[in-house]
């Protein structure tokens, strides 16, 4: 009953998540979103990276912040390089959590937590810098975590260009 | 009841034997209804050269160490490619290259012959919500006047939605690997690694120039 319980709240999550960008126009002409690195001691394996930079890019084209998301290390043209952006970061914490303590208790939830830098293309000015810190049941798959953190940060972006534009 | 030793065996062996025969019939067979053909729906634009050379790809080389590389979804019947999938990759960059005349027309008129090792085609492990795409390949790019050689890597993604109907579930899938399979083709073709390899390369050999461009075309 508490799986069902749950799955029906990472669903409406998700659908939340993706229902939120309809009449946002694009601030950026690219965004190049990069894989991020684990700062020592975080233990998640290369496929939850691989995983994480596919769901920001897809989150990213959802956003409409920008028009034209481009792969890791695509070249840009010169006059699109000022209204384009990198992304990059670094998961800086990452908590297994426990299955008992989550049961017995409600505490040893799985928790991760990433910073993003936002900078601009041409002068690698930093525009803004994301911190993002999800937490999931432990019974769940770390990927879960990957697709509402590549949600979190396309939800701050457009809050903050949103507003500058 | 006590059974003899024989009787226990038989028992055993009966027993291996239908669940072999359970296995076996579980294992998805290629059939039209859930074979899939991708391909790229247009081709993808190349970055521009300032001195464009003509490319030419001389082999394709499966390295994913898949033993099925044409079953893409083991669940639900299965989900088959229609070719082999570094059959589906070649043409893709062919047709991209033929796009903008960049192909030649044999190896010997190329001016880079390019060797390809495809390390990925096809689903990757994802949250389990969606389906994740993933084409992941390297280039070895040879100018064949001097020998020397350039790595340029390339990789694409795709996140496309779950399905519980099997319809949609080939649909979506289909979608993403083409999806993947684009994004792949974009990368390697309008990556900085490529235009290096072409500049470290062209240094060496005779790469005719074929058109000038306009400063406002030259990729950052």
């Amino acid at each position: 009953m508490t799986k069902r319980i749950g799955w029906l709240i990472l669903v409406l999550a998700l659908a939340a998540g993706s229902a939120t960008a309809k009449d946002v126009t694009p601030v950026f002409k690219t965004a190049e979103a990069t894989h991020f690195t684990g700062a020592e001691g975080v233990e998640l394996t290369p496929s939850f990276y691989d995983y994480f930079y596919a769901e920001l890019r897809d989150e990213l084209k959802k956003s409409k912040l920008v028009k034209d998301v481009v792969g890791e290390g695509e070249a840009v043209d010169d006059a699109d390089a000022e209204k384009s952006v990198v992304i990059s970061g670094t998961v800086s914490e990452y908590k297994k959590g426990s299955v008992v303590k989550s049961r017995l208790i409600g505490f040893g939830m799985r928790s991760l937590k990433m910073d993003a830098d936002v900078t601009r293309r041409s002068d690698k000015q930093a525009l803004c810098v994301i911190h993002v810190h999800v937490k999931v049941d432990p019974s769940w798959n770390e990927k879960t975590m990957a697709k509402f953190a590549a949600q979190e940060i396309a939800r701050q972006m457009r809050k903050e260009f949103a507003q500058k534009k | 009841m006590r059974l003899t030793g024989k009787a226990a065996l038989s028992f055993v062996l009966a027993g291996i034997a239908c669940a072999w025969q359970t296995q076996g019939a579980d294992e998805p067979k290629p059939k039209p209804e859930n074979t899939v053909s991708v391909h790229l729906t247009e081709p993808v634009p190349p970055q521009k050269f300032a001195n464009p050379p003509k490319f030419w790809i001389k082999e394709m080389a499966d390295r994913s160490g898949n033993p099925q590389p044409m079953l893409v979804l083991h669940s639900r019947g299965g989900i088959f490619l229609d070719r082999q999938p570094t059959v589906i990759v070649r043409e893709a960059l062919e047709e991209s290259l033929k796009s903008a005349n960049l192909l030649a027309a044999d190896a010997d008129s190329a001016d880079l012959v390019i060797r390809i090792y495809l390390f990925h085609f096809g689903l990757a492990e994802g949250s389990g919500l969606d389906f994740f795409g993933k084409v992941e390949f390297s280039a070895i790019v040879k100018n064949p006047k001097t020998g020397e050689t350039a790595e340029v890597k390339a990789s694409g993604t795709s996140i496309a939605k779950g399905a519980a109907r099997k319809k949609n579930i080939q649909k979506n899938v289909q979608e993403d690997l083409e999806e993947s399979l684009r994004d792949a083709t974009r990368n390697f073709l309008r990556g900085q690694q490529l235009k290096d390899a072409v500049t470290l390369l062209s240094k060496g050999g005779e790469v005719a120039p074929v058109a000038p461009t306009k400063p406002e075309d030259k990729p950052h």
